[in-house]
């Protein structure tokens, strides 16, 4: 049994803050990635922060005709939401082929992005893994591979993001919202916020604290609707060819 | 993450004296064997119907832009993070499609 802390925060910049002045903590929000690691020991944060009720649950439309989608919007709802719907079915449609109702119902829009790179030998605490213990080996080279990173892996690891979403929001070329403990927000492109392993193992790669996400904003693609289909039929039948890690 | 949430559980649905209609269809359709996962299939049945009448859509809606519409498919579909180790399944998704208001 571990024990740890637990903190409610009730701003943004508060929830940076804490982030960065705290050893081992973690945001915790919908917690669909973050309790499954912590059951299996994977995770061991001394310390948790809970962003639920910041404020950053709402989906409005930007001066440029995109969308600002607020960190804490759940799955669920960004899926159902009509706007969502009628002008990026690609992004409806990505968040509709993963996990479950419940775990949709649950899990945020940054937590979708920020979830853990991970395979199936990362999860057995039996098998050595380089991104839990960097150094001890990858049992998934020469192992169950059909499902992992073919291309944009390192010889340390062939972990892939679990992320659909991930995907169609890159294909929107969206850009993510942070804030530091400054209260100052920076806007990165998506294609910029996931970056690939290179030559280390990923978990030196994901090293680099996770930012306070405050939302996701994207363009207006009003119209657009035929690009998205095309774009969600190759996600789902080849979203394991892609492989990103989570800064 | 929970603290003062409102949290309904199969007690709070319907007592033994005042059946929930998705419980009485669960023991009128035999929708379970051991009884372990019950409790979640009936709360999870009751969401699902609200989430289709409120026009969620799920992995298997034909379109974004209309109402998702009950079907077997939807059904199957939407309570799929509702395991059962017994495989009482045929026999919930008729418990389910008698409270939607479809025949079986």
């Amino acid at each position: 049994m571990k024990s740890f802390t637990y903190e409610k925060v009730n701003s943004p910049a508060a929830a940076a803050t804490a982030g960065s002045t705290t050893g081992s903590a973690k945001f915790i929000a919908g917690g669909t990635n973050l309790l499954d690691l912590t059951k299996l020991e994977i995770e061991t944060s001394a310390h948790l922060i809970d962003v639920n009720g910041l404020g950053l649950d709402k989906i409005e439309p930007t001066a440029e005709g995109g969308l600002r989608i607020g960190a804490l919007v759940r799955n669920t709802a960004l899926a159902a939401d009509e706007r969502v719907r009628r002008d990026y079915g690609l992004l409806s449609r990505a968040l509709l082929a993963g996990a479950s109702g419940q775990l949709r119902n649950k899990a945020t829009t940054a937590g979708n992005l920020l979830q853990r790179t991970r395979c199936p030998y990362f999860y057995d605490t039996n098998q050595p893994c380089n991104k839990r213990t960097p150094g001890s080996g990858c049992s998934a080279i020469g192992g169950v591979a059909r499902s992992l990173a073919v291309i944009g892996a390192s010889e340390a690891c062939i972990a892939t993001h679990p992320s659909d979403m991930a995907v169609a929001m890159r294909a929107l070329d969206a850009t993510v919202e942070t804030v530091g403990p400054d209260a100052r927000t920076r806007a990165i492109a998506i294609a910029d916020f996931h970056r690939l392993p290179g030559d280390t193992s990923m978990d030196l790669a994901q090293a680099q604290a996770a930012p306070g996400v405050l939302a996701i904003v994207t363009a207006d693609n009003a119209g657009k609707s035929a690009r998205a289909v095309t774009i969600r039929r190759s996600c789902s039948a080849g979203r394991r060819l892609s492989t990103i890690t989570r800064p | 993450m929970h603290e003062g949430s409102s949290v309904t559980t199969i007690e709070g649905l319907g007592t033994p004296e005042n059946l929930h209609p998705m419980q009485a269809a669960f023991i009128k359709h035999d929708g379970y064997q051991c009884g372990y996962c019950t409790p979640g299939q009936i709360c999870s049945a009751v969401a699902v119907l609200d989430e289709i009448k409120s026009g969620v859509p799920s992995h298997v809606s034909g379109s974004l832009t209309t109402a998702p519409e009950f079907s077997a498919a939807e059904l199957r579909e939407r309570m799929s993070g509702n395991i059962c180790r017994r495989g009482a399944y045929s026999n919930i998704v008729e418990a389910v499609t008698e409270v939607a208001g479809r025949p079986a």
